[in-house]
């Protein structure tokens, strides 16, 4: 699997000699491991609890009522009074919570009133909150993971639709071309910003979060994989008039063996320089969609909605809306200059820069 | 192959029209008459549409004119300047009936500055005159007789007439108008016109209740002379057409810049002028209403001063965004005001669907209403300047239960109920489920996108509980219709209600607009029935016992004995815990620029907002003198007043 041909080993080389762009791709794999892992240190439970002699990891689990810990309420325990109360009676008990010690979706307010608060280490708001005293930074780090993971998936998708209707165009070619294009150019004139908020507004919205962004990714997807297959359909007219597609006939492969085997191995640095890019763009998409209020389902932490809050309160709550505003120029940027290092890299006439 | 064609066909129809749907409209519309139908109409319905002559007016009768009624408003107000105000959206129609006419634009066109009849007068509650001169009840004949004042103009110069109030029961009767709910109303709620005269004509109804007077004197003509083009094209041909008002503002049509700004100018020879009751009101000479989408902008609009007033009702806005020391308003150029007014109260709470599963059954649904964390919302979310909401009829007087109390927050009791409807065990996520594996979980919907925080706090608070809330935040228009088509699980919303002596019970609780044919004629419920939709009754309340006393107390005429009947009903409800009763504001707060004045004692007893009575006025010089202070940086007493005569 590993038995990249020279190319390909040159272009990763010359991708890691570029240093923005590497620094930023060890950067972004770094977010994104912080992110997938971040009930270990965004969380309102606890990491470990002692509890008269038993260690709990409640991280993970099903959720634990207040009577498991010998507190008189069957719902989820609040492990942040739970250590509080133990330290008073100087118990023997004891927990760990993580460095933020709040979920995204609590309201917790210091002075009883729910307003936004400025970024207080005492009260271990790191980044304030928000304006019904949601912690910002938890709702920064799971709406980040929300929108890295939207982008990812649809990134995949649009890639799988738009390479396969590509592929075949450019290879089989004739009517089948023809017709698609012709398709590809009606459905991409349908304005999919709108289009997105239309269809969206329209379906039914019973069903549970996650199936409702999922909706939202699939009607994304469906209005947005045609720009791939014009690349696609392209570098395969290109490749296939080579003639080691035609020897490759000629010995007898079948049209499954030229494409998988032959084409698309070629093809591959063209979808490669696009893939950051296409990323940038479902970030930027959702974002915008949450800040229009059409994107991803109410509580659910996201950027956009961060950065809605944040314009209403310019005034006086301005930490909203730099932490939401700097958040996603962080995440774009970098993921911008992976996309530039990409492209550089992958580029076959190697001294040209670009600026 | 057939469709192919017609498809074909259609998308040639549509580029044709597309391409010749400019300059069809204007030149080639038809001229139309419809007297003769109006006649016609009028003819075929001899029981509805009577004509007598002034002998016919009984001589016995008390006619009220309302003249030792107090003045409203102050007499120092001025006339003149332009009042600056905003709305959301640009109005869709300026028509007053029909399609997209039931908009955030129709207070200016229609409710706050037209005349009645008669009106309420804001202070008092009895009826002061509107286009009537004098008006009498006769009580055991269910009529009101209106003699109308013969000064009474419509803006085009014509005089209001009889005929006119004719014209509208035509006009609110017809299929034209597309608006079923006008046709429902004045077909069944009237049963005759009779004109006298030109000036005298009187109004029946069908049953003789304590308020009747208010179901005839609160009418508005229609005017015939405008209206003879009345026919199937109405919604188009009168989209934007300014009727010609009774009231002080006209429509001119170059102040009408679609999707920008709208413009109301007051007549300065309005007929009704130097009335008593109307010559201290309607003060500026102009209002310009720009349309702004976001609230934020709104406020910041208002803080450059391109707005003369902003309504401060969110404690966000009263307390941090225009707190008591921000720097105009200490320097005197902003005041702020709290009136507390008296009205009954928008129904804000959650609406449960009891025709869903598990919401049908009475344990579950008091379980929710332990579950809902209203107090929390209040004392947090509100800054505790909200109050509880008891009942759902509350701010009626005497006609609101007195002792009856909405049911606390309590986890305890919340999980005793749902335990009791088979509730019992958590799963992993902390969420009741029961034997069969269903979640208690409900779809939480309101059309409220400002109000959504209220929901993300509740729905923490519920897990508590055990129950899940999945909130569904839709656009006001989307989320009314669900609730009207009865779709919801649980819907968070609240019915306006208008100045009204005494509640109404049957379009929210009564079984005919929660099911046709609900019930058998043993008085077993019907297996058969079908879900009504488009009605009020949100609950899907349908109780027998319900029915009988919501006809007893239609039909009453007895206000000791309506009474009894509403506090029986509103405990009912309340037992059938289909309702939880969230909160009301018992005030309302807005920040205007120092120029705009109000009376001494602010504003009317009964008002809703400050802007309802327009008893406000610009004091043009002091304008100036303030901008210009606001440039030198002098200064002005700071004013924050607190208006709470009639808390």
């Amino acid at each position: 699997m590993l038995n990249l041909n020279p190319q390909t080993l040159k272009k990763l080389r010359r991708f890691r000699d570029i240093k923005r762009g590497y620094y930023s791709f060890l950067v972004l794999c770094g977010l994104i491991l912080m992110v997938m892992i971040a009930e270990l240190w965004v969380n309102s439970r606890a990491l470990v609890v002692s509890y008269e002699g038993d260690l709990y990891f409640p991280t993970y689990t099903a959720f634990h009522p207040g009577t498991d810990f010998g507190e008189n309420y069957a719902y989820e325990t609040n492990y942040r009074d739970l250590a509080a109360k133990w330290q008073e009676e100087g118990s023997d008990n004891w927990l760990i919570m993580p460095i933020v010690p709040y979920n995204p979706y609590e309201n917790h307010s210091s002075n009883d009133i729910y307003k936004p608060e400025a970024p207080s280490f005492s009260q271990e708001h790191y980044l304030g909150t928000d304006t019904t005293s949601r912690d910002i930074l938890a709702r920064l780090v799971y709406g980040t993971r929300i929108a890295l993971l939207f982008a990812i998936v649809y990134m995949v998708a649009v890639y799988v639709i738009g390479v396969v209707i590509g592929c075949a165009m450019g290879y089989f070619g004739g009517t089948f071309d023809l017709l698609f294009q012709r398709l590809i150019e009606i459905w991409s004139n349908i304005p999919f910003l709108y289009m997105v908020i239309i269809v969206f507004s329209v379906i039914p919205s019973t069903f549970a979060i996650p199936m409702r962004i999922a909706i939202l990714l699939i009607v994304m997807v469906l209005f947005s994989w045609t720009g791939m297959t014009y690349y696609m359909r392209t570098e395969t007219y290109k490749e296939k008039s080579r003639d080691y597609t035609f020897a490759a006939r000629i010995i007898g492969a079948s049209n499954t063996r030229i494409i998988f085997h032959h084409i698309l191995p070629n093809v591959l640095s063209t979808l490669v320089t696009f893939m950051p890019f296409t990323v940038v763009s479902a970030i930027t998409a959702v974002t915008a969609l949450d800040f229009l209020g059409f994107g991803l389902p109410v509580p659910t932490p996201s950027l956009g909605e961060l950065l809605k809050q944040g314009t209403a309160n310019l005034r006086t709550a301005e930490w909203i809306v730099t932490s939401a505003f700097l958040t996603l120029v962080l995440l774009l940027t970098i993921v911008t200059f992976i996309g530039e290092a990409v492209r550089e890299s992958f580029d076959p006439k190697k001294f040209t820069v670009y600026k | 192959m057939k469709t192919i064609y017609r498809n074909l066909a259609a998308l040639g129809m549509v580029f044709l029209l597309a391409s010749c749907g400019g300059d069809a409209d204007v030149s080639e519309i038809e001229v139309i008459d419809n007297s003769a139908e109006v006649a016609a109409y009028y003819a075929a319905k001899p029981e509805f549409f009577s004509f007598k002559s002034l002998a016919d007016i009984p001589t016995d009768l008390t006619w009220e004119d309302g003249s030792h009624l107090p003045e409203i408003g102050s007499d120092k107000a001025v006339k003149g300047g332009t009042l600056y105000n905003t709305v959301q959206d640009f109005p869709r129609t300026l028509r007053r009936v029909g399609p997209d006419s039931n908009g955030s634009f129709r207070p200016f066109l229609l409710d706050y500055t037209t005349l009645q009849i008669a009106h309420r007068h804001p202070n008092e509650f009895t009826y002061h005159p509107g286009l009537a001169e004098s008006w009498a009840v006769d009580t055991a004949n269910k009529t009101v007789y209106v003699k109308l004042n013969p000064e009474a103009r419509w803006s085009d110069g014509e005089a209001v007439t009889s005929d006119d109030f004719m014209f509208m029961f035509f006009m609110y009767q017809s299929s034209y108008i597309v608006a079923p709910w006008y046709n429902n109303w004045y077909a069944t709620q009237y049963t005759n016109i009779t004109k006298y005269d030109d000036l005298n004509f009187s109004i029946t109804i069908p049953d003789a209740k304590p308020d009747m007077d208010s179901r005839v004197l609160e009418l508005r003509p229609a005017p015939q002379h405008f209206y003879k083009e009345l026919g199937d094209d109405y919604v188009e041909r009168y989209q934007w057409k300014f009727q010609p008002t009774t009231g002080p503002y006209v429509i001119e049509d170059k102040d009408i810049k679609k999707g920008v700004s709208i413009a109301l100018t007051r007549q300065k020879d309005w007929w009704a002028k130097d009335n008593k009751f109307w010559r201290n009101r309607y003060n500026p000479d102009r209002i310009h209403i720009s349309v702004i989408r976001d609230t934020p902008k709104v406020f910041e609009a208002f803080k450059r001063g391109d707005l003369d007033q902003f309504g401060l009702n969110l404690a966000e806005y009263w307390y941090d965004k225009l707190p008591n020391d921000d720097k105009d308003v200490q320097n005197g150029y902003i005041h702020k005001s709290v009136f507390y007014n008296q009205h009954p109260r928008p129904t804000y709470g959650l609406w449960m669907n009891s025709h869903k599963p598990l919401l049908d059954s009475l344990d579950v649904r008091t379980g929710i209403q332990h579950a809902t964390n209203w107090q929390l919302v209040i004392d947090k979310f509100f800054r505790g300047d909200y109050v509880r909401m008891q009942t759902s009829s509350d701010g009626y007087g005497e006609f609101s239960h007195p002792t009856l109390k909405s049911r606390l927050y309590d986890i305890n009791k919340a999980q005793e109920y749902f335990a009791k409807a088979g509730f019992v065990n958590r799963g992993s996520d902390g969420i009741l489920v029961n034997d069969k594996g269903e979640r208690l979980s409900f779809t939480l919907t309101t059309g409220y996108e400002s109000l959504k925080d209220i929901l993300t706090i509740m729905k923490e608070e519920a897990s508590k509980t055990g129950l899940e809330f999945r909130i569904e935040v839709l656009d006001s228009t989307a989320g009314w219709k669900k609730v009207q088509e009865k779709k919801h699980d649980i819907a968070f919303s609240a019915l306006s209600v208008s100045l009204e002596m005494y509640p109404r019970f049957w379009e929210t609780y009564h079984s005919d607009n929660a099911y046709d044919n609900a019930f058998l004629e043993d008085g077993s419920v019907n297996p058969a029935r079908t879900v009504k939709t488009q009605t009020n009754n949100m609950e899907m309340m349908a109780i027998p016992e319900m029915d009988q006393m919501i006809n007893t107390y239609r039909a009453s005429s007895d206000k000791q004995e309506m009474i009894d009947l509403a506090y029986k009903m509103t405990q009912l409800h309340h037992d059938n815990a289909s309702f939880s009763p969230g909160f009301y504001q018992p005030f309302y707060r807005v920040g205007h620029w120092r120029w705009i004045r109000y009376p001494d004692d602010f504003n009317v007893k009964h008002s809703r907002s400050p802007a309802e009575y327009y008893v406000q006025w610009i004091d043009t010089k002091m304008k100036e003198e303030t901008l210009a202070a606001k440039k030198n940086g002098e200064s002005f007493e700071s004013e924050i007043n607190i208006y709470d005569q009639y808390k």
